[in-house]
């Protein structure tokens, strides 16, 4: 075997799919092929197969328990080790039927990569979306597809590419990336080490397909989180002990404790037996000696002081459910966070998402299987992210007495995210009281509060460079809200009209409402057609300081062309009055901040103009 | 981070979560290679002192130089080392077949200590990699206190996060080390310069794989007398670790049937 000793990395990779779909049988020829079964697991078989009368089953490789034997099912996870060329392998196999969720999410929560398999025979089934809907949930993010069976359908194109396009779609739709989809048959090995030769498949065999894949969950960037495990007294020490589980440590930097909102900094790494590094990084356990004398206990989180994690005792999450007992609505139970553990309730379903179709249930019951988004209340402030934003804060699991009922991942923890000791310490302050001012709120979110103004003809572009210039800046940890003028219309601002005086008006109300999310430190970017140069001034004046005026240029003829939500035609036949560049004008900016032009560029292009202007002029630094 | 580095701090993380959330908690030392790695991975969570005792159930059958390996490490590593006594063999379930009812004999003696000093949580030292009913454990295992292992029905286990609230009969069997293979701890061994029994190494063509009871272990063929020569082997050897322990081959399914009444 030519194994290269420096090819050190591992892959942890998991293999979901219906019931007897085939995944024991790939996994059994994948290492068979690769010459990676000892003679004697192959003779254990045999002679398993023999005393059960059956003809050869991979699936007794990996099936150990005897139950699991006699009935000829996948109870719990399992996994196992091997390597290519290339790199090390550890698979993990999990149990394809309904009843044993539990354990396939067990397995899963270790995988980076997932393998899908579908039988080309029966197609996609309920186990099949099922599976793939809680990897994503659990942030597995890339799936190679495997269509099996392939023999038994002669290898028919047709059948592949319908098949394709089916689970293509749904993958698409529940945000997932397919890495790859392979034509196999499990059981003669085609196209998992060996090609098969078909006219219409040049594509990469299973084996290829995994070696060449890289694991994109980069750390570049990502705010620390460094959550305390344990605090040892160790000759005269105080040792923090814990894990990064996000970010960088660094010795010269200064930090914040959460939730109490101390600074502290660094004295010492404690390591045994010594430390010789100034810089610890996501996964490594370390100790550390602070030099303030503070309270500190396990689950509090230290962290840069300008991108700490919310401080909530509300949250929103998504959960996964395997109790036989329904969840109840205010009853006592336990949340797994940070290495510890606070009581909590679930104050509210808000929906139940069908996994099959991804339709929404309101106000039902949270039953096995489920995945629902609840709001949860905890006795205790916790320090958590959006999972979104950092995967290790932003997990949990869900006890019940003595029993892990479930697990989750957290939505939305932005509602008290102002929360500082500050205030709660001080609640008896009245709402005029600014208690805390634009500035703490400036070193705590870490970047400017400004205003973005995007005006432009209507299908000019402004909602969908708006909308995906909020999710990346949100994602990077800025405090960013998008306001539409669209949606401002339907509450807000229900009263008006489009005649130019409620323009005025619309302008003004919106202008003050995006200085009120300046004072609360937030970048505000507002898609509003706002045709008047007097009006957008008037908009200016009230922030001038953080007031940016973003022209998003595209011709009315472009425009027109475009027409996403039909309003050109209706103003072309008359009904509607007053469309601007039709039948009102349009007075382009004379000297605006930035010039987007959507004719000459592609969205995505688009968008990142706007990104770097906002990062540029109130960006973290 | 590479590999090994990886498994060393999830290996710490493990022993530390379960040093904080259960009180009255020991470590099993078989005096193997993977119980000194074990052994060496406390160190490093405890920062050098490891503040809980280590249990060796002993069977009085092992080789004399694993006692003479226990006797010198247990004073050069500033050990609280506890001895458990194991039943003699008329105790044990005669239906077992002989190497198996001897293993067993270590189950006893693992449950009379259990019981003795209550201990809530036993980290112990088993790989997933090493038997595949072992490759379905979890790394906190609950157990009764008959030592059952209701493998039809264990906990859900997500992420790294552990659940340790259980009623007061059950202790947990904590596995620090499942994630590692046969090569890690070798490949950690020469990394960390950890110190082994001399059993492993080749004499006169032969050496241990796995070190057990002296009359239910046997060597394997093999002239890997350096750890190089073992990770080297280790990288093309087509039998299976534990070949050289007759227990494994008596039944279809003994591994199992051990392990569900407390074998480790």
């Amino acid at each position: 075997m030519n194994f290269k000793q420096n090819s050190e990395d591992t892959l942890r990779v998991i293999i979901v799919g219906h019931v007897d779909h085939g995944k024991s049988t790939l996994i059994g020829k994948l290492l068979s092929d690769l010459n990676q079964i000892q003679e004697e697991k192959i003779n254990d078989i045999k002679k398993i197969c023999k005393t059960r009368g059956l003809k050869f089953e991979w699936a007794f490789l990996l099936d150990a328990l005897k139950t699991e034997r006699d009935q000829g099912i996948t109870i719990d996870t399992t996994q196992i080790f091997f390597r290519s060329d290339r790199r090390n392998y550890v698979f993990i196999d999990a149990p394809g039927h309904k009843e044993f969720l539990k354990n396939m999410i067990t397995g899963a929560t270790s995988a980076q990569l997932a393998i899908l398999i579908i039988d080309g025979l029966e197609g996609i089934q309920e186990q099949t979306k099922r599976h793939v809907f809680l990897l994503s949930l659990l942030g597995i993010k890339d799936v190679i597809v495997v269509i099996n069976k392939m023999d038994l359908i002669n290898y028919d194109k047709n059948k592949f590419a319908d098949l394709e396009a089916q689970i293509s779609k749904y993958l698409k739709s529940i945000n997932i990336k397919i890495t790859a989809i392979i034509p196999i048959s499990a059981w003669n090995g085609d196209n998992i080490v060996r090609k098969k030769t078909l006219r219409w498949y040049k594509g990469k065999v299973l084996l290829e397909v995994l070696d060449q894949f890289k694991d994109n969950a980069v750390d570049h960037g990502m705010p620390l989180r460094f959550v305390v495990q344990d605090i040892y007294k160790i000759s005269e020490k105080r040792i923090l002990v814990g894990r990064v589980e996000s970010g960088k440590l660094k010795k010269k930097s200064k930090y914040v404790i959460s939730p109490s909102n101390t600074k502290v900094s660094i004295k010492s790494f404690e390591i045994w037996p010594k430390s010789t590094k100034n810089e610890y990084v996501t996964g490594e356990c370390i100790g550390l000696e602070l030099n303030e004398k503070i309270f500190v206990e396990k689950g509090n989180v230290l962290s840069e002081i300008t991108r700490s994690p919310s401080l909530t005792n509300t949250f929103e999450a998504r959960i996964f459910w395997f109790s036989n007992q329904r969840l109840r609505i205010n009853k006592k139970y336990k949340i797994k966070i940070n290495t510890t553990d606070y009581e909590i309730i679930f104050s509210k379903i808000k929906k139940i998402i069908n996994i099959d179709d991804l339709t929404e249930k309101k106000n039902d019951d949270v039953e096995k299987n489920n995945v629902a988004d609840v709001l949860i209340d905890s006795e205790s402030i916790l320090c958590i992210d959006n999972f979104e934003l950092v995967n290790n804060t932003g997990k949990f699991s869900v006890i019940d007495q003595f029993e892990v009922v479930g697990g989750g991942v957290v939505k939305s923890a932005s509602k008290s995210e102002l929360i500082d000791s500050h205030i709660r310490i001080n609640e008896n302050v009245k709402s005029e009281d600014f208690f805390v001012n634009e500035i703490d709120r400036v070193l705590k979110v870490g970047h400017r509060p400004g205003i973005l103004w995007l005006t432009g003809l209507s299908g000019s572009g402004k909602s969908t460079i708006a909308k995906e210039v909020e999710k990346k800046l949100f994602l990077k940890g800025y405090n960013i809200f998008s306001l539409d003028g669209d949606n401002l219309r339907q509450g807000l601002n229900r009263d008006l009209d489009f005649m130019p005086e409620s323009r005025v008006e619309n302008i003004r109300r919106t202008a003050e409402v995006a200085s009120l999310f300046v004072s609360a430190g937030f970048i505000v970017l507002i898609s509003l057609i706002s045709p008047y140069k007097v009006d957008r001034n008037k908009a200016r004046a009230i922030r001038p300081e953080v007031f940016k005026e973003i022209f998003i240029k595209a011709s009315i003829e472009e425009c027109e062309k475009r027409d996403v939500k039909g309003l050109y035609a209706k103003a072309r036949s008359g009904r509607i009055k007053n469309f601007t560049g039709i039948t009102a004008p349009y007075e382009e900016p004379n000297k605006p901040e930035l010039i987007i032009d959507t004719e000459k560029n592609g969205i995505l292009e688009c968008s990142k103009m706007l990104e770097k202007f906002v990062e540029k002029e109130f960006g973290k630094k | 981070m590479d590999h090994l580095t990886k498994l060393e701090n999830e290996s710490i993380f493990i022993l530390r979560q379960a040093y904080s959330s259960i009180k009255n908690i020991a470590m099993l030392w078989s005096l193997g290679k993977d119980s000194n790695v074990m052994v060496w991975l406390a160190f490093k969570a405890f920062l050098g002192k490891i503040p809980f005792p280590l249990v060796h159930v002993d069977t009085k059958k092992k080789f004399k130089e694993m006692y003479a390996f226990r006797d010198k490490y247990e004073k050069l590593w500033n050990l609280n080392l506890i001895l458990g006594d194991c039943p003699p063999i008329s105790k044990i379930d005669p239906s077992l077949p002989p190497a198996a009812r001897s293993a067993a004999r270590k189950t006893e003696g693992l449950k009379k200590i259990l019981n003795e000093k209550k201990f809530k949580g036993i980290i112990a030292g088993i790989r997933r990699d090493e038997q595949n009913t072992r490759a379905k454990e979890r790394f906190f295992s609950p157990r009764d206190e008959t030592g059952k292992w209701d493998v039809k029905n264990q906990p859900a286990e997500l992420w790294n996060s552990f659940n340790t609230e259980y009623p007061s009969n059950v202790h947990l069997r904590i596995h620090p080390l499942l994630s590692w293979t046969e090569i890690d701890i070798w490949r950690y061994i020469k990394r960390e310069n950890i110190p082994i029994v001399d059993l492993y190494f080749a004499q006169n063509g032969k050496r241990y794989r796995s070190l057990g009871d002296k009359d239910i272990t046997k060597p394997v063929e093999s002239n890997a007398s350096t750890l190089d020569e073992i990770i080297k082997e280790l990288q093309n050897t087509k039998t299976s670790e534990r070949s050289g322990r007759l227990m494994d081959k008596e039944e279809e399914n003994i591994f199992e049937k051990l392990r569900s009444k407390g074998y480790m």
